[in-house]
C-alpha cells in the first residue's frame, strides 16, 4: 500500500485549493494539492469578467466599500447567504486583490482623463481623476450598486489562476495532477485525506494529512448544456457526501447565465452587459426595460435569465435547431473597445459561431453557470460533520451567495476563502496531529480497489454514457431555471430509478490504468446522486428565492423557509438523500430581510424581521457617534484571522 | 596549495558566472551570415558584368585588383582578390563552424527533423533545412571554388573565367553552387531580419510577409542574373574552344 | 489564425484519422485507425471525438477541459498542424479528412493525450516564473493602497499572460523536437512577461543566467513554427528578436 504523508491534502488546484495550499504553507505546513488536471488548466482560468472588491478608484465605484459590497451580496443572495460569512468576505476581498496585484496579476488599470462608456445605450464621457491613475479599475456587472468589478481585459480568471499557480510553484508546494479522489478517510468523525486514482497509471495511493480540504468547483455539468468546463462534475461534493457524516448545503441553488452562446453553451461575460451590451429579440426589441425598468440588462443573473425565459415563452425567441435564443448585441461597445476588453469573447464568436461580434448579433440563451450549493461549512470552513475537513471555493457552502451569487463575486470568494479558510486550517494542524491507524487506511483503499474490480468484471449492465445524457436531460428539462411541483417529482422518481441502474453499469474498457470509460463509470453514479440531492432539494423547498424560481410558488417564504437545505447519504444503500434544514438567525442579521427590488415584491415575512429590524434601528439611535466600522461591529461582530484583519485604504479618503 | 585554490575559484566562477560566449558567438554567426551575405551579392553583380561584355568584366577586373593604382593601369594587383578569398575563406569557415553547431546531432535528431517538416510543411522550417543542405553543399563547392580563387586570382578576367568554365568542366560545380548560396543567402537574410527583429515597426507580422515576398523576389532575380552569366561564361568557353584561344587573356577592347 | 467559416454541411461523413498507441499497456503499438461520423450543425473535433469515443471506442484518450479554446488542454496535431481541437469546426476541413496525432515533443499518456502539465512546471521552475521582489523588501501590508502600474504596461503583461501553456508552440518547433532541454517558445514568452513586469526586479544579467545559452534563446533558429501555430497569437516573432537582443547585449 502506497502512502503519501502531509500535514494539509488539498483536493483541487483551482483558484481556492491553491489560495489555500498557499495560506497553509506558508505558516510552515508540509501541503500537497492533488487535481485532475494541471493546475492551470482547472476551471477557474475560465472566469471572463472580473472579480468584486469595493476598491473604489475608478470615478463610477466611488462611494463604494465594504459596507456596499455587503449589502448587495446580501440582496443578491435573497436573503439565503450567511451574514457572518458575507461580512467577512467583504472585508477581505481588498485585501485579496492587492495581493494578487503583488503577486503578478495584470489588473487592467485607471487612465487619468476622459473616456468614453456606453451606459443605458448612450455613449457618456466619465472623468477618471488624476489621482487614481494607475490604480486598479473597475467595470459594471450585474446586481451591484457600484462599478466594483476588477479585471484584466477579459481574462481575470486565467490571470489570477496563473499568478496563483506561480505562487504555489514558488513556494514549493507539491502538485501531484492527473489525480482523482475517490473517496475520504475517515474514522471516529474525523477525517484524515483521502484514497486517490492516478489517472495515469490506475494506482490507488492513500494521501494522509492532518487537515484535508475539497476544492474542487461546481457540479455543472450535472446538466446537459453548462458553461462550465467538463470537468465540473461535483467530485467533491459527492466524496463528501458518501461519507455519510457530512452533508451538502443547498444543492438546490443552481444559477443560470443569461448569455451563453447557442449551441456551445459557452459563456460570454457578464462584462459584455456591464460594457453597455444589450439584449435584444427577434425583432430586434431591447426588451429589458419593459420587465425591469430600473437595472435592466443589469439586473442579478437569476432574474435577468428568468426575464429571458419568459420573453421567449412569448414567442419573441429567435427560432433555431437548438431552440429558441435571444441576442447579445455589443456593436454600440465599438471595434477598439472588444477588441481590448472583450477579446475572449470576440475570439470565442470567431471560431465557435464564425461571427465578428463588432458587426453581428451574438445567439444567446440562459445556461447553467453556477453551484451556490456544495458541501457545508462552518464560517471557519470546516464542515459540521468531520473535523480536520474543509471546503473553500464553489465546491463548498460556505455560503456567502445564498441562492443566488453576484457576478464577479465567485472568484473573489475562491480567494478570499482561501485566504481565511487557509489561515484557520493552519490553525487545525497547529493543534492536531495525524492519529488515524494504518490498518483503516488500508480498509479504505481496499474498498476502492474493490469497486473498480467488482466495476471491470461485469460483462454486461447499463451503459454509462447512457446513463449520464439521460440525467443530464432530466436536470436540463425538469430542475431547470422555472420549476415546477410535477416536473420536479418526475425528475425526484427517474433519478431514483436512474440511481438504481447505475449499480449496474458494465463497461467494455478494462484496462485498469488510463482508462477514460472507466473513469467514467466511478464517476456517473456519483453524479446522480449529486442530481437526486439538488432535485429533491428543489422540490422540497416550496418557494422562490434566488435562482430558485418555483412557478407554483412564486413568493419568497421567509417564514418558512429561511433555512438552509441540508442533504444527508446517510447509508450506502439508501435509494436517496435524506433532507434536513438548518435555520439562518434572523435576530443576527445585520441586514434583516427586505426587498431585492424586482418586480413586484412578494415576500411572505418572517415574524422575526419586524423585530430585528426594530432592534437595528434602536442600535444606531443609541449609538449615533459610531462610524460605518464600530457599527458593523456592533451589528455583525465577525471573527476574522489575526493577519487578515485591519482597515481597507481608498484613493482620496483613507481609511474612512 | 595556492594553485588549487585558485582552481577552486575558477570552477566556481564557472558555476556561478554564466558564460558570455552563447551571446558573442550567436552574434559571430549571424555578422559572418551577413558579411557572406552581402558579400555574395556584391559578388554576384560583379560576375555578372559578363552580360554587358568582355569589357565591363575586364574593367570590374581591374577594379577589384586596383589596376588604377599601378602605372600602366592594366593588369593590376592580383594578391588583392587572392587576399580577399582569402578573407572571404576564413569568414566562410568562420560561419561554417558556428553555424554547423546547429545541425542536427545524430541521425535521430536528423529524423526527428524530417519528421518533424514532414508533419508541418511549415516554410520557414523548410527553409532551415534547406540552409542546412546547401550550407553542408556549399562547405565542399564553396571551398573548391575559394581555393582556386586564392591560388589562381591571377586568372581572372573575362576569357579565362570562362576556359575554367568550360575547358575546365567547372560550370556544374557552379551551377549547384548558383542554387546553393542564392537559396541559402536569400534565406538567411530573411531569417536574420527576424531573428533580430531589426525591420519589425510597428506591426511585425505584416513585416514578416513583405520580407518574405521581398526574399522570394532577391532569390528569383540573382538566381536568373546568375543563370544568364553562367550562360554567358559558357558560351565565351565554347568561342573560345572553337576559336582555339583556350588560356588567352582577354584584352581590353579587343572585342570592340 | 483567422477561421473561415464553410457553410454547415449537416449529414456529411466525415473520416477521423486517429493515431492509437497505448505506452502503458504492454506490447501495444502505435497505429491509426479510422472512424466514421455523421457530422452536425457547428460540430467541432471536441464533439465529435466525444461521440467516437460514445459510439465506436470507449477507451479513446484525450484531453479536454473548458472545450472553449481558454485552458489549454486540447492541443493536438489536426491536418499536421498543433492546434486546439475544442475550438476547430469540422467544416474547416473541405473534403472531411480530419488526421488527429497526439502533440510531438511532450511525453504520451495516449492516444492524443500527452502531459503538457509536467513539461509547464518544469519550464516554470527553471524561469522561476513569478515576481520576484528586491530580495529584502518587506511585504507589502495589504491594507494600504495597491501599487501604482501604467495602464498600458498592465495591458501589454496582459497580452503575454494570455498564454494558456497549450503545447502548441513547443510542438510546431523543430529545435525543441531536436533538442530535449531546449526551453521553447512557451517559457520565452513567459519570460517577455515577467521582463516587462516592473514589479520583478530582475535584472538583465539574473535573465541572461536564465536563458543565454543555447538551450535559452541562442538556441532558438527562427523558425517561426511558434509565431504561426500560436492559437492565442502572442507576438513570439516580435518578443524573442527582443529578448535575443536584450540578452547580446547583456552577454558582450
Ligand atoms: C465560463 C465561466 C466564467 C466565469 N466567470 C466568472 C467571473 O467573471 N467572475 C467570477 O467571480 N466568477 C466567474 N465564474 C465562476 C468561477 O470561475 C468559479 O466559480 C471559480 O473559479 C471556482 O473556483 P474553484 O477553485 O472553486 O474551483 P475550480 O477552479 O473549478 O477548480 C476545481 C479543481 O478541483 C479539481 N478536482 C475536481 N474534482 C477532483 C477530484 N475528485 N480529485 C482531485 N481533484 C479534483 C480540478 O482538477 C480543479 O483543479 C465563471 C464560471 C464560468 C463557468
Ligand atoms: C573572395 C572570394 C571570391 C572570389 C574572388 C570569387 C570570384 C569569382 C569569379 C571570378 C567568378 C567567375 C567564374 C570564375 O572565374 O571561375 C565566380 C563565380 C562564382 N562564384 Fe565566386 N568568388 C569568391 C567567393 C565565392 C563564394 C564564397 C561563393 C559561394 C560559396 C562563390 C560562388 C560563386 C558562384 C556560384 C559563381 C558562379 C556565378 C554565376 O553563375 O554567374 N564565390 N566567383
Ligand atoms: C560552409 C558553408 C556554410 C554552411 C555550412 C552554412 C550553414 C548555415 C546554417 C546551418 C545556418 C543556420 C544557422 C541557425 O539556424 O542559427 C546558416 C545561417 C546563415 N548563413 Fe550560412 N552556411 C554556409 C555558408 C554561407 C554563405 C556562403 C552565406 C552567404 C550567402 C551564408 C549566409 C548565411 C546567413 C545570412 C545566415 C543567417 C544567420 C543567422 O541565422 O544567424 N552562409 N548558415
Ligand atoms: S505561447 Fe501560444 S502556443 Fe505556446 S503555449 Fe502559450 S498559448 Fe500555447
Ligand atoms: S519555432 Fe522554435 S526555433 Fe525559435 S522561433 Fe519559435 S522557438
Ligand atoms: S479544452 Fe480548453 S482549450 Fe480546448
Amino acid at each position: 500500500m502506497k502512502i503519501v504523508y502531509s500535514d494539509v491534502l488539498v483536493i483541487g488546484g483551482g483558484l481556492s485549493g491553491l489560495r489555500a495550499a498557499v495560506a497553509s504553507s506558508k505558516r510552515g505546513h508540509s501541503t500537497v494539492v492533488i487535481s485532475l488536471v494541471p493546475a492551470k488548466r482547472s476551471h477557474s482560468a475560465a472566469a471572463q469578467g472580473g472579480m468584486q472588491a469595493s476598491l473604489a478608484a475608478a470615478s463610477a465605484s466611488r462611494g463604494d466599500n465594504e459596507d456596499v459590497h455587503f449589502s448587495d451580496t446580501i440582496k443578491g443572495s435573497d436573503w439565503g447567504a450567511d451574514q457572518d460569512v458575507a461580512r467577512m468576505f467583504a472585508n477581505t476581498a481588498p485585501k485579496a486583490i492587492r495581493e494578487l496585484a503583488t503577486w503578478g496579476v495584470p489588473w487592467s488599470r485607471i487612465k487619468a482623463g476622459e473616456r468614453e462608456v456606453v451606459v443605458n445605450a448612450k455613449k457618456v464621457t466619465i472623468t477618471e481623476e488624476k489621482q487614481a491613475e494607475g490604480l486598479i479599475t473597475s467595470r459594471n456587472f450585474g446586481g451591484t450598486k457600484k462599478w466594483r468589478t476588477c479585471f484584466t481585459a477579459d481574462g481575470t480568471g486565467h490571470t489570477m489562476l496563473y499568478a496563483m499557480d506561480n505562487k504555489a510553484i514558488e513556494l514549493g508546494i507539491d502538485i501531484h495532477e492527473r489525480k482523482e479522489a475517490l473517496a475520504l478517510i475517515h474514522s471516529d468523525g474525523i477525517c484524515n485525506g483521502a484514497v486517490v486514482r492516478d489517472l495515469i497509471t490506475g494506482e490507488l495511493t492513500a494521501y494522509v494529512a492532518k487537515a484535508t480540504v475539497v476544492a474542487t468547483g461546481g457540479y455543472g455539468r450535472l446538466y446537459k448544456i453548462s458553461t462550465n468546463a467538463i470537468i465540473c462534475e461535483g467530485m467533491g461534493a459527492a466524496i463528501a457526501l458518501e461519507t455519510g457524516v457530512t452533508p451538502l448545503g443547498n444543492m438546490e441553488a443552481v444559477q443560470f447565465h443569461p448569455t451563453a452562446i447557442v449551441p456551445a453553451g459557452i459563456l460570454t461575460t457578464e462584462g459584455c452587459r456591464g460594457d453597455g451590451g444589450l439584449l435584444l429579440d427577434k425583432d430586434h426589441y431591447r426588451f429589458m426595460p419593459d420587465y425591469e425598468p430600473d437595472k435592466k440588462e443589469l439586473a442579478s443573473r437569476d432574474v435577468v435569465s428568468r426575464r429571458m425565459t419568459e420573453h421567449i415563452r412569448k414567442g419573441k425567441g429567435v427560432p433555431s435547431p437548438y431552440g429558441d435564443h435571444l441576442w447579445l448585441d455589443i456593436r454600440l461597445l465599438g471595434k477598439e473597445h472588444i477588441d481590448k476588453n472583450l477579446r475572449e469573447v470576440k475570439e470565442i464568436c470567431q471560431y465557435f459561431l464564425g461571427i465578428d461580434p463588432v458587426t453581428d448579433l451574438i445567439p444567446v440563451q440562459p445556461t447553467q453557470h453556477y453551484s451556490m450549493g456544495g458541501v457545508r461549512t462552518k464560517p471557519t470552513g470546516e464542515t459540521p460533520g468531520l473535523k480536520g475537513l474543509f471546503s473553500v471555493g464553489e465546491a463548498s457552502c460556505w455560503d456567502m451567495h445564498g441562492f443566488n451569487r453576484l457576478g464577479g463575486n465567485s472568484v473573489a470568494e475562491t480567494v478570499v476563502a482561501g485566504m481565511i479558510v487557509g489561515e484557520y486550517i493552519a490553525d487545525y494542524c497547529d493543534d492536531n496531529s495525524v492519529d488515524i491507524k494504518t490498518s483503516i487506511v488500508n480498509d479504505f483503499i481496499e474498498r476502492e480497489q474493490a469497486k473498480i474490480e467488482k466495476l471491470c468484471a461485469r460483462d454486461s449492465g447499463e451503459n454509462v454514457y447512457d446513463l449520464k445524457e439521460t440525467m443530464q436531460n432530466i436536470m436540463m428539462d425538469k430542475v431547470g431555471i422555472f420549476r415546477t411541483e410535477e416536473d420536479l417529482v418526475a425528475a425526484v422518481s427517474e433519478l431514483t430509478e436512474l440511481h438504481q441502474r447505475a449499480k449496474n453499469i458494465a463497461i467494455k474498457t478494462k484496462t485498469r490504468s488510463s482508462n477514460p470509460e472507466l473513469v467514467e463509470a466511478m464517476r456517473v453514479p456519483r453524479m446522480i446522486k449529486i442530481a437526486l440531492c439538488t432535485a429533491m432539494g428543489a422540490q422540497a423547498r416550496k418557494e422562490s428565492r434566488g435562482a430558485h424560481a418555483r412557478e407554483d410558488y412564486p413568493e419568497r417564504n421567509d417564514k418558512e423557509w429561511l433555512k438552509r437545505t441540508l442533504a444527508y447519504w446517510k447509508n450506502e444503500d439508501d435509494p436517496t438523500p435524506t433532507l434536513e434544514y438548518e435555520d439562518l438567525d434572523i435576530m443576527r442579521m445585520e441586514m434583516p430581510p427586505g426587498s431585492r427590488g424586482y418586480g413586484k415584491d412578494l415576500t411572505i415575512h418572517h415574524p422575526d424581521t419586524e423585530k430585528r429590524v426594530a432592534e437595528v434601528e434602536k442600535l444606531k439611535e443609541a449609538n449615533p457617534d459610531v462610524n460605518r466600522h464600530e457599527l458593523s461591529e456592533l451589528l455583525n461582530p465577525i471573527d476574522l484571522p489575526e493577519r487578515l484583519r485591519g482597515l481597507n485604504e481608498r484613493v482620496g479618503i483613507g481609511y474612512e | 596549495m595556492a594553485s588549487t585554490a585558485e582552481g577552486m575559484k575558477s570552477l566556481l566562477e564557472d558555476r556561478v558566472v554564466k558564460s558570455k560566449w552563447p551571446a558573442r558567438l550567436d552574434l559571430a554567426q549571424s555578422l559572418s551570415g551577413l558579411g557572406l551575405g552581402l558579400f555574395m551579392w556584391t559578388h554576384l553583380i560583379l560576375v555578372s558584368s559578363i552580360l554587358f561584355g568582355k569589357d565591363a568584366m575586364l574593367a570590374i577586373t581591374h577594379v577589384m585588383e586596383a589596376s588604377f593604382l599601378t602605372p600602366d593601369e592594366a593588369g593590376g594587383y592580383t594578391l588583392i582578390p587572392a587576399l580577399t578569398a582569402v578573407g572571404v575563406f576564413g569568414l566562410f569557415i568562420v560561419h561554417a563552424c558556428l553555424a554547423m553547431r546547429k545541425f542536427p546531432s545524430d541521425w535521430k535528431a536528423h529524423k526527428t527533423f524530417r519528421s518533424q517538416m514532414a508533419m508541418m510543411n511549415h516554410s520557414d522550417t523548410n527553409g532551415w533545412y534547406t540552409q542546412v543542405v546547401t550550407g553542408f553543399i556549399m562547405f565542399f563547392l564553396g571551398s573548391v571554388h575559394l581555393y582556386i580563387m586564392a591560388t589562381q586570382a591571377d586568372k581572372i578576367g573575362p576569357q579565362l573565367s570562362a576556359d575554367r568554365m568550360w575547358t575546365y568542366g567547372m560550370w556544374p560545380l557552379y551551377l549547384i553552387l548558383l542554387f546553393a548560396v542564392e537559396m541559402h543567402g536569400a534565406i538567411g537574410m530573411y531569417r536574420l531580419a527576424i531573428k533580430w527583429g531589426v525591420f519589425d515597426g510597428k506591426d511585425p507580422r505584416a513585416t514578416r510577409k513583405r520580407l518574405k515576398v521581398l526574399k522570394t523576389l532577391v532569390t528569383v532575380f540573382f538566381l536568373s542574373l546568375g543563370l544568364a552569366s553562367l550562360a554567358a561564361y559558357v558560351k565565351i568557353g565554347i568561342e573560345n574552344v572553337e576559336n582555339n584561344r583556350v588560356g588567352e587573356r582577354y584584352v581590353a577592347g579587343q572585342e570592340g | 489564425m483567422s477561421q473561415s467559416n464553410g457553410t454547415a454541411q449537416k449529414g456529411r461523413t466525415l473520416k477521423f484519422h486517429i493515431l492509437r498507441f497505448d505506452p502503458q499497456l504492454k506490447g501495444d503499438k502505435p497505429r491509426m485507425e479510422t472512424f466514421e461520423i455523421e457530422e452536425q450543425d457547428s460540430m467541432t473535433i471536441f464533439i465529435g471525438l466525444n461521440e467516437i469515443r460514445k459510439k465506436y471506442d470507449a477507451s479513446l484518450q484525450f484531453d479536454f477541459v473548458c472545450r472553449a479554446g481558454i485552458c489549454g488542454s486540447c492541443g493536438m496535431v489536426i491536418n499536421g498542424r498543433p492546434d486546439l481541437a475544442c475550438r476547430t469546426l469540422t467544416n474547416t476541413f473541405p473534403d472531411g479528412e480530419i488526421t488527429l496525432l497526439p502533440l510531438p515533443a511532450f511525453e504520451l499518456i495516449g492516444d492524443l493525450s500527452v502531459d503538457t502539465g509536467k513539461f509547464m512546471r518544469n519550464m516554470s521552475e527553471r524561469m522561476e516564473n513569478w515576481i520576484h521582489e528586491e530580495p529584502d523588501a518587506e511585504p507589502r501590508k495589504l491594507t494600504v493602497l495597491e501599487e501604482k502600474m501604467d495602464p498600458d504596461v498592465a495591458t501589454e503583461i496582459y497580452e503575454l499572460d494570455r498564454c494558456i501553456e497549450c503545447g502548441c508552440c513547443v510542438s510546431a518547433c523543430g529545435t525543441a523536437r531536436m533538442r530535449k532541454d531546449f526551453l521553447g517558445a512557451v517559457g520565452f514568452m513567459h519570460v517577455a512577461r515577467f521582463e516587462m513586469d516592473p514589479r520583478d526586479k530582475r535584472t538583465d544579467e539574473d535573465w541572461y543566467d536564465l536563458i543565454g545559452d543555447d538551450d535559452g534563446v541562442f538556441g532558438c533558429m527562427s523558425l517561426m513554427g511558434c509565431e504561426d501555430n500560436c492559437p492565442k497569437d502572442l507576438p513570439h516573432q516580435n518578443r524573442i528578436a527582443y529578448l535575443r537582443r536584450k540578452m547580446v547585449s547583456a552577454g558582450t
